[in-house]
């Protein structure tokens, strides 16, 4: 079974080189092809591995050699297909080689077409890196292989200038690739200090010692594990406040956007926690503020999806807001449920993206959806999927959504966290509404496109074909969550929910019921002519639309301080103080020296003089320094 | 095979000697071949270098004045091992890029001796001998930056000088004075490293004597606040001068820390962590950000070092064998990395005659080559796993935790304010839209740009995926250093941290 894990694993990084020779060349369509068929060879080796692990329950582990060697630490090169990383590895090479295929129409026409696959199998690697390691540092190589990808992949349209941030509230790929790598840096420096901890204390960074001897730490050490590694988890996985990264990386290309953004990588910070669990089972107050912080992100985040007039913005708030979901389930315990929903989102949230880049495409990469409406008649299909994945997201029977989004839900109630239940049962009403506000605006209503001079079309066979796949499984995802949750409590706690009969009833109507009323909300507003442009003037809808003013907020609070700030330290402190003194010092000794040039002046009777000066004081210094008799 | 190491610090001045009757025509390929034995030469002593033993190896002993301890005494451990392969390696690099036409001659000859200087500072095992090549390399440094720098280089040149030369002579009274307590310990005077390695201080010497030597240090590395001669010399420097002064000489400094400071004064050093590492954070922060407003290329580069230092002087003051190896990897990883950066400016420079980060943008589309490589550099400076410079800063800040979480925390800084002013720089020079038009028949990397800088990539990620084999001999010698230090230390705060420097579990 080892070989399987190393295909898995090397399949994608293989591509990616082969893609990368090509990447300085013209088009060549055989770089497309050949890494998504690697993709696939890599799909398939991890569905033989989930099969085997079903099978026979057993772990496979493998050890390349050792990569870091000091003192008491031993990094190897390990990997491992565990239930948890097996069930990753498939989400993450499903999503991936369907994108990829996907992609080979979408950049069709795309000069830098051999770099994009080169850089999207670069990432799908280091994703599997992070999943499949098994120590801490195995992670924080994929972690920040993630990281670089997608910078480059945000930034991929490099060539792009920056516009002002209120012309459609975006700067420009470039900016929002290093906006980012950073924020994503500094959440990493919480994970790196994390790792010291753990380090130190256990002197070791392999998950199966550290996990077996986490409960022997003291209480107060084991939080700030938590606290640490859950900062690194805050930043990949966007959570307030180091959010706002997200949004801005929709300035990359759409497949990027949907691999990347909504179904993988930022579900890293979501996989940490889960795989973190004997840490964080141990300090349930963490977990409680873990929850707090993604029932609040959930609602947040949902807020501004609904006043959005941007097709990936909305849906980039979407996963925020579904990455908080997540948080809930983690944070509470349940990480199966989050795992399972992790899962059941890649699926139906990459189909919504993809179905977003066929509007795109169709619309000459018009965002505004607005500008749009009544692409149902040339869009079908594209129509369907985005409509199917709509349901799964709103949590609408029997859709995937609804069975892992409703179990979070059940958690959240059954573990007498109401306000938090509360607060999901709200973010669900306001998913629903958000998500038929953009399907009604974009594909029905009148038809806004025809003004602007648009003429949509629907897209190639394949990129449809590419989709399918996902869409069934946005479709029937949630029926196998039985069989999911006896596979990973195999290695994950289990959890117990203690409301049956007609409470449970009841709580799935009441959600099922806030679901289909802001749906039904949706669609009767924007089929009636939507609502009335006052709302525009409204204070509440400003907020909304201006994302809180928190990118405004954080463009004063922090960068324009630190490029002030850097500057004084430059051009003040450097220049003017520091390096001042030592000049100055030196023309001291400078001065000093031209001063005393009149003792050497070469003037016979000068220099006697300054002789007999030179005579008395050694003189007077023979008196006063001789020994009192 | 006994003198493999006189001959690594003699061949390349030997050479440099007979290099003067070279003529100019042949002079470039004598000096490249000359560096490229140079090179296999230290590439052999690595091979035959037994990494099993910490101690010093291939010892080389010739009295020169024995009255007063003063001999030729050379030998390598794992600590100065990679240090002079890095020195033979940067110089072989610098001399194939090299793209100055104006007196070549006394340029490469220039290179050899200061090879022959660095080489001499890693190997030397007798204090004099160490300072007699320590100051000896300012001179070539000197005339490389006073003759083929830009237009400030006579002031850039003479402060450089004077500025380490300061400091080096306070260091040279520790010396002498360190002979002399030793004179009075022993009845001998020595000048023997080792020897001084054995001798026990007081604390109240021990004190003084540090900061003798630390003056010397802190003005190489250079440390926050005697730093300010570093962006002149580097923005007035040629490309090669940068390279060299940036890999290896700055080097010299942070050596001496491992080589001197710790083993001789172990007490003093350990009293000293607190200001020492208040001093590296206020650095790593300070010249980040000051990097961060640099409107020049290079003095990004120039500035980015200095920040790199102070992680390297955070790692060295661990007193744990993590942080101590983990900086000295950083001194390799930090010399190829900001070595290969300077000449990636260099090579931008030869074809506008500018560093004006306001002159370029958008050259991704016009040099995709260089932006490859830029981009691969960019990432090594700010320490993404699997390159070069993650493991050093990793293991560094690692071991530095031991001592002071918060401290580790301000100096951790460095890995976002690093991706700050290395993307901002990144992306105002090969990002957006080409902005002049000039810019647009830029040509692309020419082989022997690519010649030079591509070894440095293999590098760069070769030793990012297996540092191991680097990182096994330093840990040998580190570990004996450290168990030095152990016996030797006097004050209990010494005891208590060289005795609890391991990971230990402590149950609930």
């Amino acid at each position: 079974m080892e070989k399987y894990v190393l295909i898995a694993l090397f399949a994608p990084l293989v591509g990616s080189l082969f893609a990368g020779a090509y990447a300085m060349k013209p088009k060549r369509l055989i770089t497309g092809i050949v890494t998504s068929a690697l993709l696939f060879v890599s799909f398939i080796s991890s569905l033989i591995l989930l099969f085997y692990l079903l099978k026979t329950e057993e772990v496979v582990r493998v050890k390349l050699f050792d990569w870091i060697t000091t003192g008491s630490l031993t990094i190897p090169f390990g990997f491992v297909a565990d239930q948890v990383s097996v069930i990753m590895m498939v989400t993450v090479t499903l999503v991936s080689t369907l994108v990829h295929v996907y992609s080979i129409g979408y950049m069709e026409h795309d000069k830098g077409f051999n770099r994009f696959f080169s850089y999207l199998s670069a990432f799908v690697f280091s994703m599997l890196v992070l999943v499949m390691s098994d120590n801490f540092a195995g992670l924080f190589i994929g972690w920040e292989g993630v990281g670089l990808c997608s910078w480059l992949l945000i930034g991929f349209w490099y060539y792009k200038k920056d516009e002002p941030r209120d012309v459609n509230p975006s700067i420009s790929p470039s900016w929002a690739a290093n906006e980012a790598f950073i924020m994503n840096r500094i959440a990493d420096l919480g994970m790196l200090i994390g790792l010291f901890i753990i380090y130190w204390h256990i002197g070791s960074l392999d998950y199966k010692i550290v996990f077996a001897h986490v409960n022997l730490l003291d209480i107060a050490v084991i939080t700030m594990m938590g606290v640490f590694l859950f900062i690194g988890a805050m930043g990949k996985s966007a959570q307030f406040p180091l959010h706002t990264w997200l949004a801005d990386a929709m300035e990359g290309p759409t497949p990027v956007s949907a691999l990347i953004h909504a179904a993988t990588m930022v579900t890293a910070g979501v996989y940490l926690v889960v795989r973190s669990f004997p840490i964080y089972s141990q300090i349930p107050n963490i977990g409680f503020y873990i929850a707090a912080l993604g029932a609040f992100v959930a609602v947040f985040a949902a807020s501004m999806a609904l006043v959005n007039t941007d097709l990936k913005r909305i849906i980039a708030y979407s996963t925020l807001s579904q990455l908080g979901y997540m948080f809930v389930a983690a944070g509470l315990g349940a990480y199966w449920v989050a795992l399972f929903h992790l899962m059941t989102h890649a699926f139906f949230k990459a189909l919504l993206f993809l179905g977003a880049g066929n509007v795109m495409h169709a619309m000459n990469d018009e965002l505004n959806i607005f500008k749009m409406g009544g692409l149902y008649k040339v869009m079908r299909w594209t129509a369907i999927f985005m409509i199917i994945a709509s349901l799964a997201l709103s949590g609408i029977y029997p859709f995937a959504g609804f069975f892992s989004k409703d179990k979070i839900l059940e958690v959240a109630f059954d573990s007498q966290h109401y306000i938090l239940w509360f607060m999901l049962w709200v973010g669900a009403g306001m998913t629903a509404f958000y998500s038929f506000r953009l399907i009604m605006l974009v594909f029905f209503g009148e038809e806004r496109y025809k003004k602007y001079g648009f003429h949509p079309h629907e897209a190639h066979w394949y990129m449809l074909a590419a989709m399918a796949p996902l869409a069934l499984l946005a479709i029937v995802a949630g029926f196998f969550e039985e069989p999911f949750e006896e596979f990973v409590t195999q290695l994950l706690p289990e959890y117990h929910v203690h409301i049956h009969g007609i409470l449970a009833v009841a709580l799935i109507g009441l959600t099922t019921l806030m679901a289909l009323s802001g749906i039904g909300l949706a669609v009767y507003k924007y089929s009636h002519g939507g609502f009335s442009p006052k709302w525009k003037e409204t204070f509440i809808y400003k907020l909304l639309y201006n994302q809180y003013y928190i990118p405004v907020l954080y463009e004063k609070l922090f960068i324009e301080p630190y490029k002030e700030l850097s500057k004084i330290a430059w051009k003040e402190l450097d220049l003017r103080i520091v390096d001042a003194t030592v000049d100055f010092i030196a023309g001291i000794i400078y001065k000093s020296g031209f001063a005393g040039r009149v003792v050497q002046s070469g003037n016979l009777s000068k220099m006697l003089r300054w002789m007999v000066i030179g005579l008395l004081i050694l003189l007077v210094l023979v008196i006063v320094y001789s020994p009192v008799r | 095979m006994n003198h493999i190491l006189s001959l690594l610090v003699f061949f390349p001045a030997l050479a440099a000697v007979l290099g003067f009757v070279v003529n100019k025509e042949n002079i470039r390929v004598y000096g490249i071949a000359v560096a490229a034995i140079e090179f296999v030469l230290s590439l052999f002593l690595w091979f035959m270098f037994d990494p099993s033993n910490g101690g010093f190896q291939f010892v080389e002993f010739i009295p020169l004045i024995p009255d007063y301890g003063i001999n030729y005494q050379l030998g390598v451990d794992g600590i100065s091992l990679f240090i002079i392969i890095l020195s033979t390696f940067i110089t072989l690099i610098g001399l194939i890029s090299l793209t100055i036409e104006k007196n070549i001659k006394n340029m490469i000859i220039s290179l050899l001796f200061l090879e022959m200087t660095m080489v001499g500072v890693f190997v030397a095992l007798d204090a004099i001998v160490f300072y007699v090549f320590w100051e000896l390399s300012l001179v070539p440094m000197l005339y490389i930056i006073g003759y083929w720098g830009s237009e400030l280089r006579i002031y850039a040149a003479i402060k450089f000088f004077l500025y380490t030369f300061f400091g080096s002579l306070i260091m040279l009274v520790g010396m002498l004075f360190l002979a002399y307590l030793y004179y009075l310990a022993t009845g001998t005077i020595s000048f023997s490293i080792p020897d001084w390695h054995r001798l026990i201080l007081p604390y109240d010497y021990q004190f003084w004597l540090f900061l003798a030597f630390f003056m010397g240090m802190a003005i190489k590395v250079p440390m926050f606040p005697f730093h300010t001669w570093l962006p002149y010399a580097h923005g007035q420097a040629p490309t090669i001068g940068s390279v060299i002064l940036a890999a290896v000489l700055l080097k010299m400094g942070t050596y001496g820390f491992v080589r001197f400071s710790l083993p001789i004064f172990p007490d003093a050093s350990i009293a000293l962590i607190g200001p020492i590492a208040i001093l590296a954070v206020i650095m790593v922060i300070y010249t980040a950000m000051v990097a961060y407003a640099q409107e020049d290329m290079k003095q990004v580069i120039a500035y980015s070092s200095i920040s790199h230092m102070g992680v390297i002087v955070l790692g060295t003051f661990a007193m744990n064998i993590e942080g101590i190896a983990g900086s000295i990897f950083l001194m390799i990883s930090h010399g190829i990395v900001s070595g290969a950066l300077f000449m990636l400016v260099g090579n931008i420079y030869d074809r506008k005659h500018t560093k004006k980060l306001s002159e370029f943008g958008g050259l991704a589309a016009v040099m995709p080559k260089y932006a490859l490589i830029f981009g691969i550099m960019t990432m090594a400076s700010v320490g993404l796993p699997l390159t070069i410079g993650f493991v050093g800063e990793f293991l560094s800040l690692m071991g530095f935790y031991k001592i002071s979480p918060a401290l580790t925390f301000l100096g951790g800084m460095s890995i976002i304010l690093g991706a700050a002013y290395m993307l901002r720089l990144y992306k105002l020079t090969f990002f957006g839209p080409i902005t002049k038009e000039e810019n647009k028949k830029l040509p692309d990397l020419n082989w022997k740009e690519l010649t030079s800088l591509i070894p440095l990539v293999i590098v760069v990620i070769w030793l990012g995926i297996n540092p191991n084999p680097v990182l096994k001999p330093i840990n040998k010698s580190v570990e004996n250093l450290l168990t030095l230090m152990e016996k030797k230390a006097i004050t209990p705060k010494a005891k208590e941290i060289l005795s609890h420097n391991k990971v230990e579990l402590e149950a609930k």
